[in-house]
């Protein structure tokens, strides 16, 4: 009695790459578990939230970090600095979110390129007006002395791309609640997976939890956007013509998309073993295709207007081929 | 885990590879790959001395995967699975390089081409690695045999079956059993009655109990694996279904029709006849013109559909002895006709067959030779001052001139060539046709009756164009193969299956419609995919159909391909520029 | 002088492969730059597999099936005509030329078919020239 020993708390950091803000705000869905976080855990840096500067990060000792919730991608030399700086910092290094995952939303930059990018956004847009070509500069003289930007990247990276990634947790944005059981587990001591896995997601892909009529009927003969049909909201998605990849993403999301009546998108990553979750659905989705004629099966195909971006859409940058090429 | 022992050995072949090949160099220089605890080389891998060497290495090294870098693995993959399994390993951790049909015997530059053979041997090594042990499954034999064709060689086979107390389902598609023999009177070399040999043949199969025969009969489809099909026949409209663990394809040939040699002029001459034709009129008992005289000159013409490009490039192997027992039959019968053979090369390699040959040449017969690949003769309607109905023109080669021969009657040596439904029959029992339409056999000089499907025989002249001796053969060849495995009791069936991993599927059922054999079902408790391992022939769409990455291709594994490519395309092996 | 393509290609064991074997074994002489991969049926070739070997350096990928009603498994081939489609579709996308990918069959008995196919490919291969994947892969490691 009275001598319990108290849990030390253990040190909490967030940091987000290139991201929209959707997984920090994820993190504060955890609304009155804040609580038990807070009680577990010091945050010891959360840009969106706390006003701790990098140089006091840079001041911690090695491995001060008991776990780092990194979100976004890499997309620029900051995401990269920091990455590697709360790598050093961090015991357990978490990739939080699709885009450190796989790429994300920011990921899809990798179908063009930094010049396309920079002459669109500084010079091309409907409202720009640049008559002097400016574009960003690392360095910018001033008269108080030298400011600095960072560079901005040809490519995006996922965080395992620029660092050493303890766990994947999944998701656009992570289902709060498993964020909240993974923090749960890593507090309370529980046996962790090895390092590497995919923690906070299932391990069966989206239909084992999808409610929508499944069958082995899964011939198409044509293609719809999810628009351009009227949803049973009863029948799987694929039988319907409407492409889901659902098949080829984990569960662990509570099949949001599909309980709202749009297809899964695959923010949620490939099932273990699925090293490109878009060939795969490729393979499935061509599969599928019920003609054995060439000429119907190009103009079946033909129906699906963009590919790489519908079966690539949160996984580009971690795709087998990564990029677009020249 | 086990750490990884690869042993490496690289085949000479005497010099069908070293010669292209530096296997030395090969050998040597593949030594340095992860994992690899021996690398050899050696004349003859598959010679008896060449498998001892892996056994001994497996067993002295303590190897766990074994690389052989050779022939085809269509050749000698199972030679070296069993020296593994000789060796007490299991044979699925073994890979083959292909560095002769695909390397030594198609390149030209030997630096290249030993380069190739280690982006081959690469493949193969990384491969090799993730190659998983694999247990054989057995399944019972139904003891019955489908036989498919009612010629001699379908008879043969069905009378080697049942003589063994084993039955036989014979099936015909005409209304009678004995298929061209039927319409042969005498045989070559020597002269024995075809209807002697086939009728007591007939007699015997339709008195045997174990046989039943269904003529005026179609198969309808097939279904099932060796030792266990079905099928769905249709006989006279009505349909029935037999069940059976091994099939005899037996469906012979069918005659060239020479409409399409202009110069044959086939279609309006009317003593210009087929050997078909000829056959039986011999078989009648008088060799007679269409106008009802006993001709006095009489023309064979040699390789009609055969070896030639327009029409068939291969030799029919029966119709020069054929064309040479008529030459005898006509002597006999018109003592003093006048008999020519316009031929391109004799081929008399039978047992008799050159004694037939010799004995013919003594007979008042004239051979005349022809360019079979460029100049064929020429049928012309005579004047009537040559006293005869046709005049045959050909330069004659060894002479070096036009010759004009004088013929009432010409008798085309017409070609043996497949039936027209060869095509649609191999895709129902699963065997592929050759470029000539011809049933492929599994090996052409080590399996000739087997095919690529397990438990499916070609016998006879569905295979090639055969002479009886050989299509008897075949057939009691391909009854022996099968009694064999009847009397075994099980057969081996592929392991190379596809299996779901239960943990992963998600139950979206991608795969089940996608699986030819129906072998997989969805099991609605589990909510997952199941895999009737008995069904699965091992193709592998449903793996690379399904989404999750939840069925394996088991010894065709994502990771096992992935691998081999990462290692064909090693960078210390790209082709340089020249 | 002239740049020397890499090729991979998937062949099927039951035609493909053996109609690869045939022209080995009637002597047939052709281009040295193709790798042969074999796989029971072409049904198994993956997306994947595809995409695996470009960026490991293929400047181009032949697949061989068995001709249309001929395969072995009997319509493993249609499945794979059907994947080929979408990922020519998806490889221009991703900025490479569709032809560096291609289908074609193959039979048993069709060695000096697969030894032309070998040469003509690697000929249109070599004129598109490099295949960028693997050095664009490298400037991002």
């Amino acid at each position: 009695m009275g001598n319990e020993e108290k849990k030390p708390k253990i040190n909490l950091a967030i940091y987000w790459g290139a991201a929209c803000g959707g997984c920090c705000v994820s993190v504060l869905d955890v609304h009155e578990s804040l609580f038990d976080v807070v009680a577990a855990a010091d945050l010891v840096f959360w840009p969106i939230a706390l006003d701790i500067k990098y140089k006091d990060v840079e001041a911690m000792p090695d491995g001060f970090i008991d776990v780092t919730l990194f979100n976004g991608a890499v997309r620029n030399s900051e995401n990269e600095y920091m990455a590697k700086l709360l790598r050093k910092k961090t015991k357990i290094l978490v990739a939080y979110g699709s885009c450190s995952h796989m790429g994300g939303i920011p990921g899809l930059a990798n179908f063009s390129d930094k010049e396309s990018l920079l002459q669109r956004v500084f010079d091309d847009t409907e409202s720009t007006e640049n008559p002097k070509k400016i574009r960003p500069q690392t360095e910018y003289e001033v008269k108080e002395g030298v400011l600095d930007l960072p560079e901005f990247y040809n490519d995006v990276k996922t965080l395992d791309q620029v660092v050493n990634v303890d766990y994947y947790l999944p998701g656009c944005p992570p289902q709060t609640e498993r964020l909240v059981e993974v923090f749960m587990a890593i507090v309370t001591g529980a046996e962790l997976p090895p390092p590497g896995s995919v923690v906070g997601a299932l391990v069966k892909s989206q239909c084992d939890e999808c409610e929508r009529k499944k069958s082995d009927n899964k011939k198409i003969n044509k293609f719809y956007r999810p628009w351009e049909i009227e949803d049973d909201g009863e029948t799987c998605f694929l039988e319907q013509g409407v492409i889901c990849l659902g098949p080829a993403t984990r569960g662990g999301c509570g099949v949001r998309c599909i309980k709202g009546n749009a297809p899964c998108r695959g923010c949620y990553g490939p099932p273990p073993d699925v090293i490109d979750p878009g060939a795969k659905m490729m393979s499935a989705i061509a599969t599928m295709i019920d003609s054995d004629d060439p000429e119907e099966i190009a103009a079946i195909v033909e129906q699906i207007d963009d590919p790489a971006g519908l079966f690539y859409r949160f996984s580009l940058p971690s795709s087998i081929l990564r990029r677009t090429i020249k | 885990m086990e750490e990884t022992r690869i042993g490496l050995y690289v085949c000479w072949c005497g010099t069908n590879i070293a010669k292209m090949v530096d296997v030395e160099n090969v050998a040597k220089e593949m030594e340095s790959m992860p994992n690899v605890v021996v690398s050899k080389d050696y004349k003859y891998m598959c010679s008896d001395p060449g498998q001892d060497l892996i056994i001994k290495d497996i067993k002295e090294h303590n190897l766990n995967r074994v690389v052989v870098s050779a022939c085809s693995p269509r050749i000698h993959e199972l030679t070296f699975r069993k020296a593994l399994e000789n060796a007490g390993l299991n044979p699925y951790m073994f890979e083959m390089a292909n560095i002769r049909e695909h390397d030594s015997w198609v390149h030209t530059d030997r630096e290249e081409a030993t380069r190739k053979a280690k982006t081959l041997i690469a493949g193969a090594l990384n491969r090799v690695r993730w190659h998983e042990s694999l247990e054989k499954r057995t399944v019972d034999m139904n003891p019955a045999t489908l036989i498919i064709g009612g010629g001699i060689a379908g008879i043969s086979a069905a009378l080697e079956i049942a003589d063994s107390g084993k039955k036989v389902y014979l099936i015909e598609k005409s209304d009678k059993l004995g298929g061209h023999l039927l319409n042969v009177d005498l045989t070559y070399p020597y002269m024995y009655s075809a209807q002697e040999m086939i009728k007591p043949k007939i007699d015997r199969i339709e008195n045997n109990p174990d046989i039943d025969i269904f003529l005026n009969t179609q198969i309808e489809d097939l279904t099932g694996y060796v030792g266990n099909f079905q099928t769905k026949i249709s006989q006279d409209g009505a349909e029935k279904e037999l069940k059976f663990g091994s099939i005899i394809v037996a469906t012979g040939l069918r005659a060239f029709n020479p409409d399409s040699i202009k110069d044959y002029d086939y279609a309006n001459f009317p003593n210009v006849i087929t050997s078909v034709e000829f056959e039986a009129m011999l078989k009648s008992g008088k060799i007679l013109t269409k106008e009802g005289k006993e001709p006095k000159n009489i023309s064979i013409i040699h390789c009609v559909g055969s070896r030639n490009h327009d029409y068939h490039e291969y030799c029919s192997r029966t119709c020069c002895m054929t064309a040479l027992k008529y030459s005898n039959q006509i002597r006999s019968a018109l003592p003093d006709s006048h008999i020519y053979h316009a031929y391109a090369d004799m081929r008399a390699f039978g047992k008799g067959c050159e004694e037939l040959y010799t004995k013919t040449s003594g007979k008042d017969v004239i051979f005349l030779m022809y360019d079979q690949k460029n100049d064929l003769p020429k049928i012309k309607k005579a004047s009537v001052k040559d006293k005869c109905e046709m005049l045959i023109e050909l330069n004659e080669k060894l002479s070096g001139e036009s010759v004009e021969v004088a013929a009432d009657m010409v008798i085309l040596m017409v070609a043996m060539e497949s039936n027209d439904n060869a095509k649609t029959l191999g895709q129902t029992v699963g065997v592929s046709l050759c470029g000539n339409e011809f049933y492929i056999e599994k090996h052409p000089k080590l399996d000739p009756v087997a095919t690529t499907t397990d438990g499916v025989y070609v016998v006879g002249s569905c295979q090639s164009p055969k002479d009886i001796p050989d299509s008897v053969s075949q057939a009691r060849a391909a009854a022996a193969r099968i009694l064999a495995k009847i009397n075994y009791g099980t057969v081996e069936v592929e392991v190379t299956t596809a299996v779901v991993n239960e943990e992963l599927c998600c139950g979206c059922q991608t795969c089940v419609c996608v699986c030819p054999y129906t072998a997989i079902s969805y099991d609605e408790e589990k909510n997952v995919s199941v895999v009737n391992e008995v069904l699965c022939k091992g193709c592998g769409t449903c793996g690379s159909a399904c989404p999750t990455g939840a069925i394996k291709c088991r010894h065709y594994t994502d990771q096992q391909i992935l691998s081999q490519i990462e290692g064909l395309l090693s960078k210390s092996l790209e082709l340089q520029e020249v | 002088m002239s740049f020397q393509p890499t090729i991979v290609s998937f062949l099927c064991n039951w035609c493909s492969y053996t109609g690869a074997d045939l022209a080995g074994t009637s002597r047939m002489k052709y281009a040295s730059n193709i790798r042969i991969i074999r796989v029971m049926c072409s049904g198994r070739i993956e997306p994947t597999f595809v995409l695996k070997a470009f960026r490991e350096g293929a400047d181009g990928v032949l697949i061989c099936g068995c001709h249309p009603g001929d395969c072995h498994y009997h319509e493993g081939n249609y499945k794979c005509l059907r994947r080929f489609h979408l990922l020519q579709k998806y490889i221009k996308q991703m900025g490479m030329d569709e032809d560096r990918l291609q289908l074609k069959w193959i039979s048993a008995s069709e060695g000096k078919q697969f030894a032309e196919l070998a040469d003509s490919f690697t000929e249109e291969i070599r004129n598109l020239g490099p295949c960028k994947v693997k050095e664009v892969m490298e400037t991002l490691t």
